[in-house]
């Protein structure tokens, strides 16, 4: 059986195979490289490589491929394109190794070139999807530097307005002391007393409102939950608040908190005072409202009953949306966030607020875990 | 901030009154001259340094804005200068390196006594009645391209790249080093390279200039030199028999002995 046929190995091989002299003229094109360009061997051999490269593939080929084949010996797996008869572009990848004699000067070089179009045209889209991946980052931190910036002066905004706001309610309600201590008639102290329940009234509405703001535009509610400190005295002062801004009305608290409840007190104050004052707006005079609170094996529960009309059924749906407002006299009118609120903190601890409504009493229930 | 010596990565040899920079091009690193500076050892110092970006320049050191421009190139080469406290120094420059020789003399004179600039041009794209040999489009075409030849840079690479330069171990894995670099600071350099215009710096080279010029180079033509050799007042040519853009690899004999007549 014959040897190997070498030359056919060469001219016929899976790869086109050109090799340079010394002098980076070309020497010899196997069959394959002349079959994929349309060149024809006798046009080929004796010019320059570069006259079949494209621009940057002559640019290339001089600054990077020949001087490391001078320097490393050989270049591996690098892009290169040559030019077709037609002129068109023939992307390829190459190896290429550089003989050289004893004393390590050039002979010539050889390089082997896999036609690498459908790889080029990958390899671009790669890169095309990661530029846009880097610019869609880039307009996405852009976008989030923005929004912080937003929040940032959102909440400053709320900080200065919840301080605007109260300072000139706590100077009316000191003034309404002051006056309530020199005024003789029950007519005066019933004017002084109003004074009082609008500004427990107008502060509790300010709360609510800054605290809708940053619920809804940023930090949602906050909280600072200690067990450790008694929550009972908490909601009597709240009780005695409404006590005293709504003269004339019953109030029963009926408090039974023997155990620790991890609250944020301030909070479940203000829940309260949300549900009280509700029950005082919509409630009937004639009858008290009642207020109980006690805790149970692992869990607190507060609720607020009054008597009067029960809440329309279609109501009942919206009760705990924001901006909803149920019938009330005008003066009375509140900006439809209390429950909202209220729902909102009872979510915080982790708990719930409930409703029941018949024409006997319409109760609001909120159950907590109380550790 | 690394120092100078650490962040161009320069290597001082040899020994003698001056002191000869060679300075690469655009392509690969200082290892350019590896067949070209030891022959001056014996009688000159010799400092070979890898531009910001290159071979084993510190790439931290790399600002886009400061290399957007030849200057800045030119700035870091009279630092080193600075540094190495040279005076009446000769500067051979290869390729781009040779214009940022000529603003570097100018910038700090008395630091270079001597230039020789290796294939140079003062501008490679053609320019009312100028050949400089490349059309701007070819320039954005070789910009493209280079991106499909990141030479194995990939981002698990730069880093035992960047930081490991000399560990032996890592050898297989830094193959083609001397011409690898991360491929948005090889566009950019492409880019100030190829666009640049330095046609009216070279009146202003009040030193002794050799241009050599190869007798076949499709990056700087014997013409461009010719350019160069008319606009530098005073400057010699020498044509070499080699052919390519860099007769420093592949002629370096014929360098050599050429510049020993000028140095």
């Amino acid at each position: 059986m014959a040897g190997p046929d070498f030359d056919d190995m060469i001219e016929n091989a899976p790869c086109g195979y050109i090799t340079l002299r010394a002098d980076t003229r070309i020497e010899h094109v196997n069959r394959t490289f002349l079959a994929w360009s349309g060149h024809a061997a006798d046009r080929m051999v004796g010019k320059r490589l570069s006259d079949f490269l494209t621009f940057p593939g002559r640019i290339y080929f001089e600054t990077h491929i020949a001087p490391l084949l001078r320097m490393q010996g050989f270049f591996n797996e690098f892009a290169i394109d040559m030019l077709t008869a037609a002129g068109d572009p023939l992307q390829t990848i190459a190896n290429a190794i550089e003989r050289r004699d004893s004393d390590g000067n050039a002979l010539g070089i050889r390089i082997a070139l896999i036609k690498a179009t459908d790889r080029r045209r990958y390899e671009m889209e790669l890169l095309s999807a990661k530029d846009l991946a880097v610019t869609a980052e880039k307009a996405t931190q852009e976008l989030l530097r923005l929004e912080n910036e937003t929040s940032q002066f959102r909440e400053q905004f709320i900080a200065v307005l919840g301080h605007d706001l109260r300072n000139p309610l706590a100077s009316i309600s000191a003034g309404a002391r002051i006056l309530d201590r020199t005024v003789q008639s029950e007519q005066e102290h019933r004017v002084t007393a109003m004074l009082q329940s609008t500004v427990i009234r107008m502060s509790a509405m300010i709360d609510n409102v800054l605290d809708f703001a940053r619920g809804r535009l940023g930090g949602g509610i906050t909280q600072q939950r200690d067990a450790r400190r008694p929550l009972q005295p908490e909601l009597e002062q709240v009780v005695d608040e409404l006590r005293m801004g709504s003269p004339g009305r019953e109030i029963l608290a009926d408090f039974a908190i023997d155990r620790p409840v991890n609250c944020d007190r301030t909070r479940v104050g203000q829940l309260l005072s949300n549900l009280l004052g509700n029950a005082l707006t919509h409630g009937t005079s004639a009858q008290p409202v009642v207020v109980h609170a006690e805790t149970h094996d692992g869990s607190f529960e507060l609720w607020v009953a009054n008597a009067g009309e029960p809440i329309p059924e279609v109501a009942m749906e919206k009760l705990f949306e924001p901006f909803f407002r149920g019938e009330a006299r005008a003066s009375r009118q509140g900006l439809g966030l209390g429950l909202y609120i209220a729902s909102q903190i009872a979510k915080a601890h982790d708990g719930y607020l409930t409703v029941s409504s018949s024409p006997k009493e319409t109760r609001f229930t909120f159950t907590m875990p109380s550790n | 901030m690394s120092g100078v010596i650490e962040r161009n990565n320069v290597n001082v040899r040899g020994a003698g009154d001056r002191a000869i920079v060679f300075g690469h091009g655009f392509g690969c690193d200082q290892n350019m001259w590896r067949f070209v500076a030891p022959a001056f050892e014996k009688d000159f110092e010799t400092v070979t340094f890898d531009q910001v970006g290159a071979g084993g320049s510190d790439l931290a050191a790399y600002d886009k804005s400061k290399y957007s421009s030849l200057s800045g190139y030119a700035d870091d080469l009279v630092e080193i200068g600075r540094e190495l406290e040279l005076e009446d120094a000769i500067f051979v420059g290869h390729s781009v390196s040779g214009m940022i020789g000529v603003l570097a003399a100018q910038k700090a004179p008395g630091m270079f006594g001597k230039l020789v600039l290796v294939g140079p041009s003062a501008r490679y794209i053609d320019d009312d009645g100028y050949v400089g040999g490349f059309s701007a489009a070819q320039i954005e075409e070789l910009l493209r391209f280079l991106e499909s030849n990141h030479m194995g840079w990939s981002t698990q690479m730069a880093p035992a790249i960047m930081g490991n330069p000399d560990r032996p171990e890592l050898g297989e894995e830094l193959t083609n080093s001397f011409c690898r670099t991360d491929p948005e600071i090889a566009k950019a350099f492409a880019r100030v390279t190829f666009t640049s215009d330095n046609r009216k710096d070279l009146a202003g080279v009040a030193i002794p200039t050799l241009i050599l010029q190869c007798k076949e180079d499709i990056i700087a033509s014997l013409e461009v030199g010719e350019f160069v050799n008319r606009n530098i007042p005073g400057s010699r040519m020498i044509v070499l028999d080699a052919t390519g853009h860099c007769p420093n690899l592949s002629a370096p004999k014929e360098v050599v002995a050429a510049m020993r007549t000028f140095v």
